[in-house]
């Protein structure tokens, strides 16, 4: 049931209306309903891994509170990770044993089995994770209602694809009393209408440049493939930054306030900013968890780098079991060391030319360095493979620059085109404003007209020009996969 | 302020903001419906000419034709009037399934009260499921029986999309002209009465004279329920007064004998239900298979003619009398015999 089928509209308004309607005791156990049955229409067969989850999370989060066993932890840590690497990563790991022993002249085919990958197992064993840690250190008590542990562990919203929610800041919120609050209904729904524009707008038109281009870059002039590969950089923001909107949306219809996943990650000036507001839930997750655990930056500057680069090593793993998942976090990882090491020569050059730090100019063109930065590591997480990656990347530098066929070659007419670009400066005003205001509130407190106009007009925008329907190969979320 | 005040006030408020918010989904809805309009492309014949036939006045139609294609090829009720004085419309349907033909004469009789309902038989060989649902019953009148319709006769991937046409053709904002918006303003009557006028000869039957013999490869129990969706219009009609004949037209593309021997038996089991067998009628009739089918199965504009005052003269020798119209409507229908005349002498 994904947020955009028919059967999520039928769900939500069913979900949320019950849930204001019920008296507050009972409140959690029906959102706890309502979320393992949207688990329930993801796959039967995952719900299992659900429950197991929940399960092993309460009881060892009980057992952490009553004495700080590390061995608990750690042992859960290490079921949690093992499942993981089972689940997720063992045909991967294989098949590098494979190549590496073939390598060494040594011929071994292991039958790799087939295991499932429940949806959203990523998001939740991090929740759990980041949950059981929290319990060990003492900044969240564990929590004495299975009810409300499994509602959080389970909550429809972040259930599949985050954000991935912490213990201090959701499990309170299980606690409070959410009345139906018309303000909030309508920040909700209205951040779900933006996420529904994001997807459908621009997301999944920008898809189809993209899946043709990337599927033969060597049909192309090196314009269109650059061009394919900046579309991926947008869709890719707009595909996952639309799902977090639609989670946020859906949990502030009922009251609740999840963590923001997305802030305009591409007005960053550095990589090292882009990732803190990129994928929030999970960087934060890997600083709080990992890279601070690792030492962060107080064992000098080498262990910081090395931390960096473990970090996004893992994180790169974390979004898919492939090489070029692993490329993509350690170019990521070895832009923010390159980037801190020539921090002071970029400083001296900046001063030599007389180009102040606030000024437009320089602020523009680090945007613009971020942009091609992230481009560029992008290529990695799109093509699916190391060569398939590099094979775009050489056709980026082919001395043709246009081949004919124009946009129509690359799966795109000129009004689509159009669709497109018109709904990208629409994504960058509200983008732009956004660094200075919060646009939603703004909306919400506008005049009575302004605000249905923004909203009448969004809908129909959404629903006109939305890729959906007949024709259109309606496309998953990305991070659904993870 | 007193308490009891500023809850009065906060209460009011609250009922300013539901009341708001009902105009605000009203004002959302309205949009919706207009952006459909607009985008779902016009259609004014092949079947399911449903705004024309609510312009028809009410209760102004003798004789209401139902069935598939064959209903609105080979019925012209401009020609039948002209021959016979009888009012007629086709509202069938593309490969209409008699299950959508249920709903169609149900919806149909909301606005009409014909005497006789003509049925062409050859959707009584249907599959459950045909090419054309979406057509269908995507330009029926929103209402129960339209949403009863999508939910007994659509192919489950239609049916989001007859409940919100946009998802079938929002991306037509790429083709729209302005005759797109002008839809907008609901279709007057028109000559056509349901008819579509198809001019083509089919060209091997210049060299066969010969009809084309199908084998029925329909399972028994698509042909049960088809029979059963059958009963269930006769049933209306019984209900509403209305007799009913169950025609196979002039076509050279046949069953065997049997198949059409077990149709009489079926058919005809439902009480007050006559049935014609039409099909090897061509010289009775005076059409000429070499000059008058439109392919092999259909009959042309040509054909639809004679066949039409074939048609009414047969009812009107049945005793079916026209039903008095007003001055205007008398004055419409003759325009559209005329129109027909016109047609016939080009």
């Amino acid at each position: 049931m994904g947020f955009l089928s028919p059967s999520y509209f039928l769900f939500f308004p069913i979900a949320a209306l019950v849930y204001f309607l019920l008296p507050q005791r009972v409140r959690n156990m029906w959102l706890l309903g309502c979320s393992w049955f949207f688990y329930l229409c993801a796959g039967r067969e995952y719900f299992l891994f659900l429950l197991a989850t929940v399960l092993l999370t309460y009881f060892a989060a009980q057992a952490l509170e009553k004495g700080r066993r590390r061995g608990l932890l750690v042992g859960t840590l290490c079921l949690f990770v093992g499942a993981l690497v089972v689940f997720k990563y063992l045909g991967f790991g294989l098949s590098l044993l494979t190549q590496l022993l073939a390598a060494l002249g040594l011929d071994w085919s292991p039958v790799v089995p087939k295991l499932l990958l429940p949806a959203g197992i990523s998001f939740y064993f991090f929740t759990a994770m980041g949950y059981l840690i929290d319990v060990y250190r003492g900044k969240c008590p564990a929590e004495r209602s299975f009810v409300k542990c499994a509602l959080f562990l389970s909550f429809f919203p972040y259930l599949l694809s985050g954000p991935i929610g912490r213990g201090p800041e959701l499990l309170p919120q299980f606690d409070s009393l959410h009345k139906l609050n018309y303000v909030n209904l309508k920040e909700g729904l209205l951040r779900f209408l933006w996420g529904a524009f994001k997807k459908l707008v621009l997301a999944d038109r920008l898809a189809v440049v993209v899946d043709t281009v990337f599927a033969a870059p060597q049909n192309y002039g090196a314009l269109q493939v650059i061009l394919a590969a900046c579309a991926f950089s947008i869709q890719i923001y707009c595909d996952f930054s639309a799902y977090s909107d639609m989670a946020v949306g859906s949990a502030k219809a009922m009251g609740f306030d999840l963590i923001e996943n997305f802030r305009t990650p591409y007005f960053s000036r550095s990589i090292a900013e882009f990732w803190r507001r990129w994928h929030i839930s999970l960087s934060s997750w890997f600083r709080d968890y990992l890279y601070i655990p690792l030492g962060g930056s107080r064992r000098g500057v080498g262990r910081k780098y090395l931390n960096i680069l473990i970090v996004f090593a893992v994180s790169g793993l974390w979004h898919g079991a492939a090489l070029s998942f692993l490329v993509w976090g350690l170019l990521n990882g070895l832009y923010q060391v390159v980037g801190s090491l020539m921090e002071k020569p970029r400083r001296a050059l900046r001063g030599a030319v007389r180009l102040g730090e606030d000024s437009k100019l320089l602020a523009l063109w680090q945007m613009a360095w971020v942009f091609g930065l992230a481009t560029i590591a992008w290529v990695f997480f799109e093509a699916g493979t190391v060569s398939g990656a590099l094979t775009v990347l050489g056709n980026m530098v082919k001395p043709v620059l246009w081949d004919a066929g124009g946009l129509t070659a690359m799966g795109m007419d000129k009004l689509e085109f159009l669709a497109a670009v018109a709904g990208l400066l629409l994504l960058t005003a509200v983008d732009a404003v956004s660094q200075y205001t919060d646009v939603t509130r703004r909306v919400l407190e506008a005049p009575r007209w302004v605000r249905w106009c923004v909203y009448l007009g969004l809908l129909m925008v959404v629903v006109i020009f939305g890729s959906y329907g007949t024709g259109y190969d309606a496309q998953d979320f990305i991070y659904g996969q993870f | 302020m007193p308490v009891e005040v500023k809850e009065e006030k906060k209460a009011k408020s609250g009922r300013r903001e539901a009341l708001w918010a009902v105009a605000f989904l009203l004002a959302a809805a309205l949009l919706l419906h207009l952006a459909a309009a607009v985008l779902r492309p016009l259609h004014m014949n092949y079947g399911s000419t449903w705004e024309q036939y609510l312009a028809e006045p009410k209760d102004s139609i003798d004789v209401l034709f139902l069935g598939s294609s064959y209903a609105y090829c080979d019925w012209n009720p401009g020609v039948m009037y002209d021959e016979s004085g009888l009012t007629g419309y086709v509202m069938g349907g593309s490969e209409q399934t008699p299950a959508i033909t249920y709903w169609y004469l149900k919806e149909a009789l909301k606005t009409q009260s014909p005497t006789v309902v003509v049925m062409e038989a050859s959707s009584l060989f249907f599959d459950r499921y045909r090419n054309y649902t979406q057509i269908n019953l995507g330009y029926m009148p929103w209402g129960m029986n339209r949403v009863r319709a999508i939910l007994e006769c659509a192919e489950p991937d239609k049916k989001l999309g007859l409940f919100f046409d946009l998802y079938f053709y929002h991306d037509r904002w790429k083709e729209l002209t302005a005759a797109d918006v002008e839809k907008i303003f609901p279709a007057g009557a028109d000559h056509l009465k349901g008819h579509t006028a198809v001019d083509q000869v089919f060209p091997a039957l210049e060299y066969s004279q010969e009809p084309f013999l199908n084998e029925l490869t329909q399972s028994e129990e698509v042909c049960r329920e088809n029979l059963e969706d059958f009963a269930r219009i006769a049933q209306l009609c019984r209900e509403e007064g209305i007799d009913l004949i169950v025609t196979v037209n002039p076509t050279y593309s046949q069953y065997p004998q049997a198949v059409y021997d077990e149709l009489e038996t079926a058919v005809t089991a439902n009480e007050g239900v006559r049935f014609l067998d039409w099909r090897s009628g061509f010289d009775q009739m005076g059409l000429d298979v070499s000059k008058h089918l439109y392919d092999g199965g259909h009959l042309n504009q040509d054909g639809a003619q004679i066949f039409s005052a074939y048609t009414g003269k047969f009812l009107r020798e049945l005793g079916y009398e026209p039903r008095p119209q007003t001055e205007e409507n008398e004055a419409a229908w003759e325009e559209t015999a005329a129109y027909w005349r016109t047609m016939a002498a080009q």
